[in-house]
């Protein structure tokens, strides 16, 4: 298999398990000290689904695909962090854990992408060359 | 192939080796892995899931899940079980999964000869991976040097049960302090 180069979509999805890390451990903060990570974890989504839309065109049919969903995910995370950064109590909680979910599945989905991408380059060309 | 695997081990440290040689394999782009998380059996038989223990909300969230998808990946009759133990480690300290997956079997679905149920042993640990591969025989063969047994379902077959949801798998490898020795 080729391995070793890290192209543009190994790049997107290490952004977005990054992206999930961060929210998972911004979690763990108290109110004030979460929301500033909020805020970060907004510039961050729209950064990673940026680099997913700009990676899309050089990608297989089925890692594009997986690549749209992650973008929806993405724009998701960026609403549900805008919704965390206005909210108090139990909206709050509630706002962070979709924060988390759509993060956990834009990784699933750049990963799934990833797995598109690798299988068919290992697959053996069928024209006899 | 876009498979769930359980590779038992005979201790934590060992299954720490296996989680961390998923990933290398992964960086070699021999397999994709979309999700990995640890799991324990104690001396009481009781399961425990290494978690990051940040947010009570989001750790419970991450035990819960691992109790379904143990129970999923030992078979129809394990699903059961999972989930029960599901809700009651959301009821607990979400770190152990109250279940016992020993002696489930997965034979009355129509499944494809590589997949079997598993069984964890009291004292043993197991990786719980999200992977596509290529062919089994990579992980197989690593896993088996590193002294792991693994066990696969498809994901195809696990997403008609009822209580599977692979998002409680960190999708990034996530290794607790204590055991961090590379």
């Amino acid at each position: 298999m080729d391995a070793k180069v890290k192209d543009a979509l190994d790049n997107v999805r290490a952004s977005a398990q990054e992206l999930h890390a961060a929210i998972s451990d911004a979690a763990a903060k108290r109110g004030g000290a979460m929301k500033v990570d909020l805020e970060i974890v907004q510039k961050k989504a729209k950064a990673v689904a940026d680099s997913a839309r700009s990676s899309m065109a050089t990608q297989n049919d089925a890692a594009k695909k997986h690549l749209g969903e992650a973008v929806k995910r993405l724009e998701a995370v960026q609403k549900d962090a805008a919704e965390g950064l206005k909210a108090t109590g139990r909206t709050f909680q509630s706002a962070v854990r979709k924060t988390l979910a759509d993060a956990r599945a834009s990784a699933q989905e750049t990963s799934q992408a990833v797995a598109s991408k690798r299988s068919a380059k290992s697959k053996p060309k069928t024209n006899g060359k | 192939m876009h498979n769930y695997i359980a590779v038992v081990f005979d201790n934590e440290g060992s299954a720490y080796e296996g989680l961390h040689a998923l990933w290398q394999m992964d960086d070699a782009a021999d397999i994709t892995v979309h999700g990995t998380s640890v799991v324990h059996r104690n001396d009481w038989g009781r399961f425990e899931v290494d978690t990051k223990e940040t947010h009570p909300a989001v750790a419970t969230a991450v035990g819960v899940g691992i109790g379904a998808l143990l129970g999923a990946l030992a078979g129809p009759a394990g699903a059961a079980v999972g989930a029960a133990g599901g809700a009651a480690i959301g009821a607990a300290t979400g770190g152990a999964v109250g279940i016992t997956t020993d002696l489930v079997r997965a034979d009355t679905r129509d499944q494809a000869g590589y997949e079997s149920s598993f069984v964890i042993d009291a004292g043993q640990s197991a990786v719980i991976a999200d992977v596509s591969e290529d062919s089994i025989f990579l992980v197989d063969e690593r896993m088996r040097n590193l002294g792991g047994i693994v066990y696969r379902r498809a994901a195809s077959d696990l997403r008609d049960d009822e209580w599977f949801d692979p998002d409680y798998l960190y999708p990034y490898e996530y290794i607790p302090p204590r055991y961090v020795a590379w």
